[in-house]
């Protein structure tokens, strides 16, 4: 029959076609032919090619250049189109960095979408413009960050001594001598002065220079600095990694108390999951039910930050009432989070410095310490938290504890911890708090409540000689409420803590149970209130007595 | 001395130069195909196409009798078959990296894509043919004697293809893949709603050991992803080889696609339009086969209305094998295979949803597992196999519909299958079942009475009453296969487009919450 002929003969041609579509497609209407097509050297129009850069230590091959022409190895190459300008200038060697390795992405695509990833279900979409920084996190570990106040602070210092006369920093600031760049800079580019280190004695030899120079920029440009804008300026220099929004990112996590509960790089808490990765993460592996707009690890992170427990169900991370801004540098900063495994050549300086010398990233003043640390528990500015649902988180500068806590009690307390409690042992874990700077610490909280000091206590740490039944029947009626039965906690701390009995004076109990807590539901027992009498002092010591049993009944 | 040599080399010079027409020749023992003697061998002596009878029947080659829908099927499986081999150049059958694999074919691999695309198209023109031809054999009544034996081996290969595309869906190991498996997984478990019912899965736990069986462990892991792959790269082809192989001699050795009576009246007009259909006189006739005993249906018939297999079968064979491969590079073209991120055995889909062909089983198993992963499948199954056995009468063979009632039966037939079939889920659907309405019911109840099993029965009754009206097995037959058509297609089209998240009921995906 005819009929299956033509049948034969049109199928036949139709599949040609077809593939002759699909050769053109695949070889010809790709956008990076047109690209190149419209781009130049001076000698002419450039082959029409795929271009990719390899790098097989980091286990890159990336076509992104393939489109972004300009930034292909090796070429000057003169185009119109945006997409095919030169990379601007940076540190690293894009040839042999590779492109996916700052900015993610999927660097074998050659279609747009497929190569930023913005395509469903790729795992490494490409970073936004707004968070590239993040992308110096693949390798890079920011270290002796401060708190983002002691942070801006050191800025504005640099910039109120106008280092940037003859500094450079982040392509910003830096006269040029006469003659140009042949003869360069008056000062050096500090830029990375951070990972690549400077003179800490950068200020006397500058005051040694400002005195004997004759005449010229040493004389005229450089003044006398204060004890405390030098320590500014080192802070800031110390800083220094040529990702200045990076650094500024990892300071708002220091200011927020995060490493208190996550653990990042050879530091942090572990009541809350590591986060050294957390860039790194699938975005389709996370719960997007509750995350309004794109599934987008960015997007994610900032609703998590927003309203943690309803993006992760079951999450105890209290909502910390972030602003807008602070939840953009904190998404920002778990996003730079990547820290990929490197070949060893690759490994950065500052990488190195935290990996094998357990270098912090954050600095070790007390005010960024207590940020970093305990801010988000304790709050601030050392006034407790509390958090629905969870046991309250005591405050730290009442003025009522201060008095009768001595600094070796404080300082037990940060350096072991409380037991069972999310306070951990911060003196007593790798890398962690030393003893001058627990010191430090207590010193700093005793500055936030006020500068109140403990009162003399002339007795010996255990005194009390009291009728324990009474005292426990007492406990019972009057403290078990909030205190919980045989002190285990409730809505009040509990009592019966190991740690707390072994280093709270008889002088300590004894006194705060007399005259309580100021601001808090725990009213001193020697005055009346209306639901019971006042203790007498006979009483109150009996229930410190009691209390003392606790330390070894647990 | 001297001579001869040269003559040798003369010789040898001659042989090189004739050697291209003397390959020809040796391929082609009779000489070109331009005879009848020499087209006869062209088809017989050669290995594969010795599988055709050397004439073809007028009747065969009309576009109306099959719709080339048996060719179409096994064109797409020779589409999958190539294409597959290409895949498995690159794919790595491991979790994780499986998956990596997948994108590495996507996105790398020159016209990988393409490839994998044909490949997933392919399969499902594939499912979809089967399901047709089943039906375009069971229309034209061909499952009749002496063919019987051979809707029975097209039993084997519809359970076989479904086995193959069911197989191949879990190697992308995404999500998609993961979570089908893991459903179709718990359809094998769903004997254990019974036996829980009973409370002896403790001792006789046939649904898990079918599922691990399945899976090779408890979960959908590695060992799965190994088991599935072999068996859909290794066994499963090799099974499905061999039944085709027996499909095809059997449709010979039955003498051809089913004809009616009257075929002869039927190919009268299409008998001019043929060239050549005698080159030269019969000197023998067929009439010889008379020496080969038994009781094969070509013997004792003439070579009437016959033409040469070389070329008119092979001209359509060849035009469906294109028009196939033109549908699936186009479809190909146009729709990419689909990949999601990575299998995450702690993430599940929702609604997580088995292959297409399986979502009117998963719409059933919603209500009880055991009556749509089991019960009413194997009814089916078994109804389906047992047609040419129960259905004994001659009337209508190798027509369309033929049969007491014909078209106009199997159309009242369609409308009852859809109508009752969406009746009674609209009804689930607005009102809910037993278990909304009586929290505390046993689940044997709603075992035995569940929208699948109510439309099982509302079909049956009214294919029982169809026959009776017709006094025609027939008749009873026609009905029935139609509603149960019907239903399917009802019930898949539901599970596909309207169930959502927690499998509850949406007018469209884009209404489905969190998305």
């Amino acid at each position: 029959m005819k009929k299956n002929k033509y049948l034969l003969l049109f199928s036949s041609i139709g599949v040609l076609l077809l593939l002759l579509a699909a050769a053109a497609s695949e070889n010809f209407l790709k956008d990076w032919h047109y690209i190149q097509s419209t781009a130049k050297t001076q000698d002419g129009p450039i082959d029409v090619r795929l271009r990719q850069i390899v790098n097989n230590d980091l286990k890159r091959a990336d076509r992104c250049v393939t489109c972004h022409v300009g930034m292909a190895p090796g070429e000057t190459i003169i185009s119109e189109l945006k997409v095919a300008q030169p990379h601007k200038p940076v540190v690293h060697d894009i040839t042999t960095m590779g492109c996916t390795t700052c900015h993610g992405g999927q660097g074998q695509a050659t279609e747009k979408d497929d190569a930023h990833g913005n395509v469903h279900f790729w795992m490494e979409p490409m970073l936004p413009a707004k968070y590239a920084y993040a992308g110096c996190g693949t390798c890079h570990t920011p270290l002796n960050v401060p708190n983002l106040e002691i942070l801006n602070a050191a800025r504005r210092t640099f910039e109120k001594l106008d280092c940037y006369a003859c500094h450079r920093l982040d392509g910003r600031g830096g006269t040029l001598r006469p003659g140009g760049d042949v003869t360069g800079m008056e000062g050096p580019d500090l830029s990375h002065v951070g990972i690549k280190g400077y003179d800490r004695e950068w200020y006397a030899a500058h005051w040694e220079k400002n005195k004997t120079a004759p005449d010229g920029p040493w004389k005229n440009a450089f003044r006398e600095v204060s004890d405390e804008d030098q320590k500014a300026v080192t802070t800031f220099l110390d800083t220094q990694m040529g990702a200045p929004k990076l650094v500024e990112a990892r300071a708002q996590f220091n200011s927020v108390g995060c490493a208190g509960c996550h653990v990042v790089g050879n530091f942090g808490g572990e009541n809350g999951p590591e986060l050294s990765r957390s860039g790194e993460r699938d975005p389709n592996q996370l719960n997007f039910s509750n995350v309004p707009g794109d599934r987008t690890l960015t997007n994610w992170f900032a609703q998590h930050f927003r309203s943690p427990a309803s993006t992760v169900a079951g999450s105890l991370m209290p909502a910390q009432n972030l602003s807008d801004d602070q939840i953009d540098l904190l998404t920002m900063y778990t996003l730079s989070l990547r820290r990929r495994v490197l070949p060893d050549v690759f490994l950065p300086k500052d990488r190195v410095k935290a990996m094998r010398f357990g270098v912090r990233e954050f600095a070790s003043d007390p005010a960024t310490l207590y940020s970093t640390i305990c801010a988000s528990c304790h709050g601030a500015s050392g006034t407790g938290m509390r958090f629905p649902g969870l046991p309250p988180n005591p405050s730290i500068t009442n003025p009522d504890l201060l008095a009768l806590a001595s600094d070796d009690f404080l300082f037990a307390a940060i350096r072991s911890g409380r037991p069972g409690r999310p306070m951990l042992p911060w003196g007593e874990r790798t890398n962690g708090l030393k003893d001058d700077e627990i010191r430090s610490l207590v010193a700093y909280i005793r500055q936030l409540g006020g500068g109140i000091q403990p009162e003399a206590d002339t007795k010996p740490a255990r005194w009390v000689t009291g009728d324990v039944a009474m005292g426990g029947r007492l406990f019972a009626s009057y403290c078990a409420g909030c205190h919980g039965p045989m002190g285990s906690g409730g809505d009040g701390p509990a009592i019966a803590n190991k740690l707390f009995l072994q280093t709270a004076t008889d002088t300590f109990l004894v006194e705060t149970i007399s005259r309580g807590r100021r601001g808090t539901v725990m009213q001193g027992f020697s005055t009346p209130s209306s639901v019971r009498p006042a203790l007498t002092r006979v009483e109150i010591e009996a229930i410190a007595a009691y209390i003392r049993t606790l330390e070894t009944k647990n | 001395m001297d001579e001869a040599k040269r003559s040798a080399l003369n010789e040898f010079w001659i042989n090189l130069k004739t050697a291209p027409g003397q390959i020809y020749r040796a391929m082609f023992r009779g000489g070109a195909p331009v005879s009848d003697r020499t087209r006869s061998s062209f088809v017989f002596g050669n290995v594969f196409l010795h599988l055709h009878s050397v004439r073809t029947h007028l009747w065969s080659l009309k576009w109306s009798t099959t719709m080339g829908l048996g060719l179409i099927t096994t064109a797409a499986f020779l589409i999958t078959l190539v294409t597959g081999i290409l895949l498995m150049f690159y794919y790595k059958p491991y979790p994780d990296v499986a998956y990596q694999s997948i994108k590495d074919i996507h996105f790398i691999v020159p016209t990988g894509r393409f490839m994998r695309n044909i490949h997933r198209w392919a399969a499902n023109v594939m499912v979809v043919a089967v399901i047709l031809h089943m039906a375009r054999a069971f229309y034209t009544a061909s499952y009749r004697k002496p063919r019987e034996f051979n809707w029975f081996i097209g039993w084997g290969l519809l359970v076989t293809t479904l086995a193959l595309s069911f197989t191949g869906y879990l190697l992308p190991w995404d999500q998609l893949a993961y979570w089908a498996i893991t459903i179709g997984a718990n359809i094998a478990q769903s004997p254990r709603e019974i036996t829980d019912a009973m409370g002896i899965t403790e001792y006789f736990d046939i649904g898990g050991l079918q599922r691990e069986i399945l899976l090779g462990s408890e979960i959908v892991g590695e060992e799965s992803l190994i088991r599935f792959y072999l068996l859909h790269v290794m066994i499963l082809p090799l099974i499905l080889a061999m039944l085709m192989a027996v499909h095809f001699w059997r449709i010979r050795k039955d003498g051809g696609l089913a004809k009616p009576k009257n075929v002869d009246e039927l190919v009268a007009a299409d008998q001019k339009e043929h060239y050549p259909v005698f080159t030269e006189a019969p000197q023998k006739t067929y009439q010889l086969a008379a020496v080969v005993k038994g009781k094969t249906p070509a013997v004792g018939s003439g070579p009437e209305n016959t033409v040469p297999s070389m070329p008119h079968l092979f001209y359509a064979e060849l035009g469906v094998l294109m028009f196939t491969v033109l549908i699936c590079f186009i479809l190909a073209f146009v729709s990419d295979a689909p990949l999601k991120e990575l299998a995450n055995p702690l993430v599940p889909e929702n609604p997580a949803k088995a292959p297409w062909y399986f979502l009117g089983l998963q719409e059933i198993v919603s209500f009880s597992a055991f009556m749509g992963g089991i019960g009413i499948p194997m009814l089916c199954w078994i109804g389906l196999g047992l047609i040419p056995f129960l259905d004994k009468e001659t009337e209508g063979t190798g027509e369309w519909f033929g049969g007491p009632g014909g078209a106009k039966l199997v159309g009242w037939s369609a409308l009852y299958g859809f109508a009752t079939s969406i009746a009674v889920e609209a009804f689930a659907i607005r009102f809910g079942w037993l278990r909304e309405w009586f929290p505390d019911i046993p689940q044997l109840v709603i075992t035995f009475v569940n929208p699948g099993t109510v439309i099982t029965v509302l079909y049956a009754a009214f294919s029982i009453w169809v026959l009776r009206r017709f006094n025609s097995t027939r008749a009873g037959a026609l009905a029935l296969f139609t509603c149960f058509l019907a239903g399917f297609i009802v019930l898949t089209v539901i599970g596909t487009h309207f169930r959502g998240p927690n499998w509850d009921f949406f007018w469209s995906p884009s209404h489905w919450p969190g998305h």
